[in-house]
C-alpha cells in the first residue's frame, strides 16, 4: 500500500510537470495559428502540433483517473480535428474557443492535481463543444458519404456532388455556434459568478475516481518545489565528489603514515620524516578548497533554470490585453536563455506581468492613434535579458507614447501627493509613478489602472535586492530596466567588527564607509548625526541598537553608510574587516525574528557571523527613537 | 526505523520501556527520550545573537548548519555557570526543529520501564511544571523526563514579558 501511495504521488507530480509544458505549448500554437486567421490557411503543422499535445494529456489524464481533463482534451482534439478537415473555419471565434479550452484544461489539470473542485463554467463550456461535435457527426457521413473517402480541403472542392444545401447548412450552423462561443472571451478567466450555479450538474465526474487517505497526501507532495537539471551539470558535480573522495583517501593515508612515524620508537628523527608528509597535506588541502569551490559554483548552476520558463507566458498575456483594450501589439523576446536562481525566476514572473500589461494599456497607442503620428498600427515590446557580471539585465520597452510627464503631474496634483506649485524635475516626476495609488488611467480598466501595479513593481523588485529604472522619451517610447542578482543565496558582504563579532552588511545597501573624528559629530535632540557633503546623515550605533555594551572610542567613530529608499543613516561600528562573498543561511525558525539581523553566513573559518537587516535595523531604530529624525527637524 | 520512536509517537510516555538519554543540571537528572536526540557534542563556541530571547544562548556551527543553543540553566531560571570540561551539548530534534540544549553533563542512556514513570509532580525544584512530562524512578534516582517542545516553545509568554518586553511585542 506503502509503495502504491508513493508511486501514484510520484506519476502525479510528473503530470503535473507535463502537462505545464504541454499546455504552454499549446499557448505557442495557438498564438501561431491566430497568425493565420486572415488567410485562414493555417501551417498543418501547427494544428497537428497541438493535436500531439492535447493527446498527450488526455492519455495520461486517462491513466491516472482524471477523467475531466481526459474528456476536454479528447473534445479540443475533435475540434483541433474540424480545423484540420477544413471543417470548421479558422475565424477569431474558433481561436478564442481553442483559447477557453486551453485555459479551462489547466484549470482541470490543477484541480485534478490538488483535488480541488473542477472549475466553475466548464459543464457549460463542454456543452458548447458537444454541440460542434455533434455537427461534426452529422455531416460527417453526408460528406464521406458522397465522396466516398476521407474528407479533405483538396475533396470539398473536387466534389462537386456534395449536397451543397447540407453543407451550407452545417456552415451557417458552426458559424452560429462560433458567435455564440465568442460570448467566452479567452481573456477573462473561465470562472464567472453566474456560471457558478450551472456548474454542478450532469457531466461532472468526479474529478478522480478514488478518494481514500493517499488523495490527501497527494496535492502536498505534489506542491512541493521541482527543478529540471542538465545532466551534464549534474555529471560535473559527480566529477567533483568523487575528487573529493580521492581527497579523503589521501588524507587519510597521511594521517595513518603520520600515526606510524610517530609511535615508531626506532626512528631517531621523526620530524625530518614528517616534514614530506606535511607538503602533501598542504597540498591535499589546496586541492580540498579548489574542488569545495568549484563544487559550491556547480550546485549554484544546477540551481539556474532559463529565464524564459517565466517569457513563455508573456506573448498569451499580450495577446488578450492588447485584444482586450483594441490594440495591436506585438511580443519580440530575446535572451530567454538567459540563467538565473530559479527562486528569483519564480518571484519576478508577477512584476514582469505588470510592466507588459502597462506597457499595451498605457504605454501602446490605439492603431488609429499610431497610424496619426505616422507610426505601423502594431505597436512593438521588447522583452529582452541578458547576463551582466554578476546580474542579470531584463528590458522591457515599448515604442508607445512615452510616459506623459504632465498628465503625471496633473494626476498627481490631482491625487494631492504633490502640491500646485512644486516645481518637480523630469526624474522626480517620473518617481511619481511609483507612488502607492498612483494612475494615470482616467478610468479603472480590468487590466490596470486600479492604481495597483508599478509601486508594486518596484516593491517586488526591491525585495529582490534589484535595480528598477525608467527611461521614457515622449512619443517615441518607454524602457524599464531590472537589474537583479544571479542569486539570493550568495550575497556580496561587508564585514564590520562590532565589540568581540563579527557581522555582515549586504554590499548592496552600503553607500560608503569611513573613519570620522568625534568631533565632527555632532548632537540633535540628543541624538548623534553628522554632516557628509552638506546632507545630515543620523547615526545608529549598532553595540547600543543590539545591546552588545563595549567601549567607545573617544576620539573617532568607524562609519558604514547605508541607503535606505534615499535616506541614509551612519551604522557606527568597531572596525572593517573587509568585503567577501558570504552564503546565506537563515537564522531557526526556533530563534524566531530578531529585529535587524536576516540570517547569518558560516566564514572561512568555521565561525558564523549574523547578517545585518539593514531595513529592519534601521527602521526598528527610527521607531524606538533611537536615531535622530534628523531631515524632518530641520537641521 | 527506530521502533521504540514508532511506538511512542503522540504519548512518549507509552510502551513498555522508555529510553532515555540522562543529563545532569545542578543538583538534579533530567531525560529526554532518545528518539529526539541527535547526538552529543563537546562544548564549542557559541555565537550570541542579539535580541533573542534571553535562554537562547546563541547558535552554533555543527558542519554547515546554523544550530540554535538554548541555555538550559537559563531556561529553568538556574544560576548560570562558566562551561566545565564535561558541559555537553545535547542536539535534539523535534520535527523538523533542530535545537542544542547547554547542559552540566551527560551521564549514560537508561531504560525506564513504563511503570516506574509517574506524572509531573506540582513542583520540582524551581522548573515550572509545564516543561516536565513525567518523573522516572530508577533504582532510588529520580530522573525528571522534559517536554522538549515546551522548551524550545518561544510561546512562553511569562518569561519573555518578564525578560524582555520589546520582544514580547515583536514575536
Amino acid at each position: 500500500m506503502a509503495d502504491d501511495v508513493f508511486d501514484r504521488q510520484e506519476f502525479v507530480a510528473y503530470f503535473r510537470d507535463e502537462a505545464e509544458e504541454l499546455l504552454q505549448q499549446i499557448d505557442a500554437d495557438l498564438l501561431r495559428l491566430e497568425e493565420f486567421v486572415q488567410s485562414g490557411n493555417p501551417e498543418p503543422e501547427i494544428i497537428n502540433s497541438l493535436f500531439r499535445a492535447l493527446h498527450t494529456i488526455k492519455g495520461s489524464a486517462g491513466m491516472l483517473g482524471f477523467t475531466d481533463a481526459q474528456s476536454l482534451a479528447h473534445k479540443l482534439e475533435n475540434l483541433c480535428d474540424l480545423l484540420r478537415k477544413d471543417r470548421m473555419p479558422l475565424s477569431e471565434g474558433s481561436v478564442d474557443l481553442l483559447f477557453a479550452g486551453r485555459d479551462f484544461l489547466t484549470d482541470l489539470v490543477e484541480s485534478a492535481v490538488n483535488d480541488t473542485p473542477a472549475p466553475h463554467g466548464l459543464t457549460d463550456y463542454m456543452g458548447r463543444l458537444d454541440q460542434f461535435a455533434g455537427i461534426y457527426e452529422e455531416t460527417s457521413h453526408v460528406i464521406e458519404g458522397t465522396t466516398g473517402r476521407e474528407f479533405s480541403a483538396d475533396a470539398v472542392n473536387e466534389a462537386g456532388d456534395v449536397d451543397q444545401d447540407q453543407l451550407a447548412a452545417f456552415e451557417a450552423e458552426v458559424a452560429r455556434l462560433l458567435e455564440e462561443a465568442g460570448g467566452v472571451p479567452a481573456a477573462v478567466a473561465p470562472a464567472t459568478p453566474a456560471e457558478s450555479v450551472v456548474a454542478e450538474p450532469v457531466a461532472e465526474a468526479p474529478v478522480a475516481p478514488k478518494k481514500d487517505a493517499e488523495k490527501k497526501d497527494a496535492p502536498k507532495r505534489a506542491a512541493g518545489q521541482t527543478i529540471r537539471v542538465d545532466i551534464e551539470r549534474l555529471d560535473t558535480l559527480l566529477n567533483l565528489v568523487g575528487e573529493l573522495v580521492i581527497n579523503r583517501t589521501r588524507i587519510s593515508d597521511i594521517a595513518a603514515t603520520m600515526d606510524r612515524l610517530m609511535n615508531d620508537k626506532s626512528i631517531e628523527a621523526p620530524a625530518a620524516l614528517v616534514a614530506p608528509l606535511a607538503k602533501d597535506l598542504a597540498n591535499s588541502a589546496s586541492m580540498l578548497a579548489r574542488t569545495s569551490n568549484e563544487i559550491q559554483e556547480s550546485i549554484m548552476k544546477v540551481r539556474m533554470v532559463p529565464i524564459g520558463q517565466v517569457f513563455d507566458r508573456f506573448p498569451r498575456l499580450v495577446r488578450d490585453v492588447a485584444k482586450a483594450r483594441g490594440k495591436e501589439v506585438a511580443l519580440e523576446i530575446s535572451g530567454a536563455e538567459t540563467d538565473l536562481d530559479k527562486t528569483i525566476v519564480d518571484e519576478v514572473g508577477e512584476p514582469l506581468m505588470h510592466l507588459l500589461r502597462n506597457c499595451v494599456d498605457h504605454g501602446i497607442e490605439t492603431p488609429e492613434e499610431r497610424e496619426r503620428r505616422g507610426k505601423p498600427r502594431a505597436g512593438t515590446i521588447a522583452l529582452n535579458a541578458y547576463h551582466e557580471g554578476n546580474q542579470i539585465i531584463i528590458e522591457v520597452s515599448d515604442d508607445g507614447n512615452g510616459i506623459d510627464l504632465e498628465r503625471v503631474r496633473k494626476r498627481g496634483i490631482a491625487q494631492g501627493l504633490v502640491g500646485p506649485d512644486d516645481k518637480l524635475t523630469d526624474r522626480e516626476l517620473v518617481e511619481l509613478i511609483f507612488t502607492p495609488g498612483f494612475s494615470t488611467a482616467e478610468t479603472v480598466s480590468d487590466v490596470s489602472g486600479r492604481g495597483v501595479g508599478m509601486d508594486v513593481v518596484k516593491k517586488n523588485i526591491t525585495r529582490l535586492k534589484g535595480l528598477f529604472d525608467v527611461d521614457s522619451t515622449p512619443g517615441a517610447g518607454t524602457k524599464f530596466t531590472i537589474k537583479l542578482p544571479l542569486t539570493l543565496a550568495i550575497i556580496q558582504a561587508l564585514l564590520v567588527r562590532v565589540v568581540d563579532e563579527l557581522y555582515a552588511i549586504p554590499l548592496d545597501s552600503v553607500i560608503e564607509s569611513q573613519r570620522v573624528e568625534m568631533t565632527d559629530v555632532r548632537t540633535v535632540h540628543g541624538n548623534e548625526v553628522i554632516t557628509l557633503r552638506g546632507q545630515v546623515v543620523p547615526l545608529l550605533r549598532v553595540a547600543d541598537f543590539f545591546e552588545l555594551g563595549g567601549e567607545r572610542d573617544p576620539e573617532k567613530v568607524m562609519i558604514v553608510i547605508v541607503g535606505l529608499q534615499g535616506r541614509q543613516v551612519g551604522l557606527v561600528v568597531d572596525g572593517f574587516q573587509g568585503e567577501q562573498e558570504i552564503v546565506i543561511k537563515p537564522l531557526s525558525v526556533v530563534v524566531g525574528r530578531i529585529p535587524g539581523i536576516s540570517g547569518a553566513t558560516i566564514l572561512g573559518n568555521g565561525s558564523i557571523s549574523l547578517i545585518i537587516d539593514v531595513h529592519s535595523l534601521v527602521s526598528e531604530a527610527y521607531a524606538s527613537g533611537n536615531v535622530a529624525r534628523a531631515e524632518f527637524s530641520g537641521v | 526505523m527506530n521502533g521504540t520512536n514508532e511506538k511512542n509517537t503522540g504519548n512518549q510516555l507509552s510502551g513498555e520501556v522508555v529510553k532515555v538519554v540522562s543529563f545532569g543540571l545542578g543538583s538534579e537528572e533530567y531525560g529526554v527520550d532518545i528518539g529526539q536526540v541527535q547526538e552529543i557534542i563537546r562544548m564549542v563556541e557559541i555565537t550570541h545573537v542579539p535580541r533573542a530571547p534571553r535562554f537562547m544562548e546563541g547558535v552554533i556551527n555543527l558542519r554547515g548548519q546554523l544550530v540554535p543553543i538554548i541555555d538550559l540553566r537559563t531556561r529553568f531560571g538556574m544560576q548560570r555557570l562558566e562551561a566545565t570540561k564535561s558541559t555537553r551539548i545535547v542536539v535534539t530534534e523535534i520535527g523538523s526543529k533542530r535545537v542544542g540544549m547547554v547542559v552540566d553533563n551527560v551521564s549514560e542512556v537508561l531504560n525506564i520501564p513504563i511503570e516506574n514513570v509517574e506524572d509531573a509532580p506540582e513542583m520540582i525544584a524551581g522548573v515550572g511544571t509545564e516543561y516536565i512530562q513525567g518523573v522516572g524512578k530508577v533504582g532510588d534516582r529520580l530522573i525528571i523526563m522534559l517536554d522538549l517542545t515546551m522548551v524550545i516553545s518561544a510561546e512562553d509568554k511569562r518569561d519573555l514579558e518578564t525578560l524582555d518586553p520589546q520582544l514580547a511585542a515583536t514575536t
